[in-house]
């Protein structure tokens, strides 16, 4: 008997954290040996971090390894030194690979949230969303992306990130930005804005009540480098990207209903389809987070602790810029 | 269900190959959706999907894995 469960192998990604250099983390894959994907991130001389980044990108990491060790900038180390020092922690074992994908946890128990979907048409009015979901008393406000958008209001965003008034995860377009130092699909965000986008966590778990809560975007998880059908929340991720196409065909609901005993997760929030619904399957809740900026209105959604569930409203506001 | 067909007589696991999907994963997953299933557990022969959310008697298993060997080898049937 055959199984057939197990994917390709993947490149394998790694995360550094740096010493006695200005980007605080050094991201990079290895395939067959080879560097790619490159990146310094938190700070630093972007360009010539790009220079490293384009001239190494192929190459066979033991010989750059070599070639970079002992390179000085400051207290006898550099940027290259320091990714010498990653190629060789990861090749003798001492760096483990890093998550395909980066969950948050909130510590925070919680009874009453502010779900905030895709932004990038709505950037400029996050003050005003967060303004009115304060004014309903919701203890956390998470947003699921895309946090960003095509112009420079996505700056609210980052301040909002920045002070904690929000928890952003990552979309699609969010991580597809954050991929390049420069340029990419958004080119307008500065280097230091797509540092702090490559930083932000993919997925976010929190309690809600008695319930056990993960919210995410959408599909681009599952072609992340590493990313496995046995990772926390693969199996949601998986269900509803792929088994339902979000919650869509509900001819396959008995299918769901069967495998929601597998969940880690009570209540399952994604957002990548742009629109507002919530289902109720196999004891599980499903809650499809629509855009900021619905149909000539402020949307967002209002989630509350219930004795069986969650209890789920979509709140719509008109906004006067 | 795996085990289902893991204790078919011998005879039958010889005019057959089995191919088993975990649906916790992207490629049982997709399977699923190729066969056009909506329930679990769910068997495909030839390609075709014929149990869905049962698990069916041996009989009637071994009498349905039977009917498509003899329509794609009439040669061999009759013969021991």
């Amino acid at each position: 008997m055959e199984n057939r469960s197990h994917p390709n192998p993947q490149p394998s990604r790694y995360v550094f954290r740096t010493t006695g250099v200005c980007p605080a983390e050094i991201h990079f894959q290895l395939i067959d040996g080879r560097l790619s994907n490159i990146r310094f991130v938190g700070g630093g001389c972007p360009g010539n971090a790009q220079l490293v980044a384009r001239l190494l990108e192929g190459k066979p990491a033991v010989q750059v390894a070599e070639e970079l060790k002992g390179i000085a900038c400051r207290e006898s180390t550099s940027c290259p030194d320091q990714l010498s020092q990653a190629i060789r922690d990861a090749q003798e074992g001492r760096l483990k690979t890093a998550e395909s994908f980066l969950v948050h946890s909130d510590p925070t128990p919680r009874s009453r949230v502010a779900l905030i979907g895709d932004l990038s048409d709505a950037a400029d009015m996050i003050q005003r969303l967060i303004v009115l979901c304060r004014q309903r008393a919701v203890e956390a406000i998470y947003c699921l992306g895309n946090l960003t958008g095509r112009g420079a209001s996505s700056k609210a965003i980052f301040k909002a990130l920045r002070k904690d008034y929000v928890t952003g995860i990552l979309g699609a377009a969010d991580w597809s930005s954050a991929q390049t130092a420069s340029g990419g699909e958004q080119p307008f965000l500065n280097t230091q804005e797509k540092d702090q986008l490559i930083q932000l966590p993919h997925v976010v778990q929190f309690q809600l009540g008695s319930w056990k809560a993960v919210a995410f975007f959408g599909q681009y998880l599952q072609q992340l480098p590493g990313y496995s059908d046995f990772d926390p929340f693969a199996i949601e991720i998986n269900m509803v990207c792929g088994l339902t196409n979000f919650m869509q065909d509900e001819a396959v609901f008995p299918a769901l209903e069967a495998m929601a005993s597998q969940f880690q997760a009570d209540l399952v929030l994604f957002s990548q389809p742009r629109s507002w619904g919530h289902w109720r399957v196999g004891g599980k809740d499903f809650i499809s987070v629509g855009p900021a900026w619905d149909g000539g209105q402020m949307a967002w959604g209002l989630l509350e602790a219930g004795t069986d569930g969650a209890l789920f409203q979509t709140i719509l506001e008109p906004f006067h810029p | 269900m795996a085990e289902s067909v893991r204790v078919l007589p011998e005879d039958i696991q010889k005019l057959i190959e089995v191919h088993q999907w975990d649906m916790r994963t992207r490629l049982g997953v997709q399977r699923f959706r190729e066969l056009k299933a909506r329930s679990l557990p769910s068997v495909a022969l030839d390609g075709e999907l014929v149990y869905e959310a049962i698990i069916p008697p041996q009989e009637e298993l071994i009498e349905a894995i039977q009917k498509r060997y003899a329509a794609k080898n009439p040669a061999d049937v009759g013969s021991p």
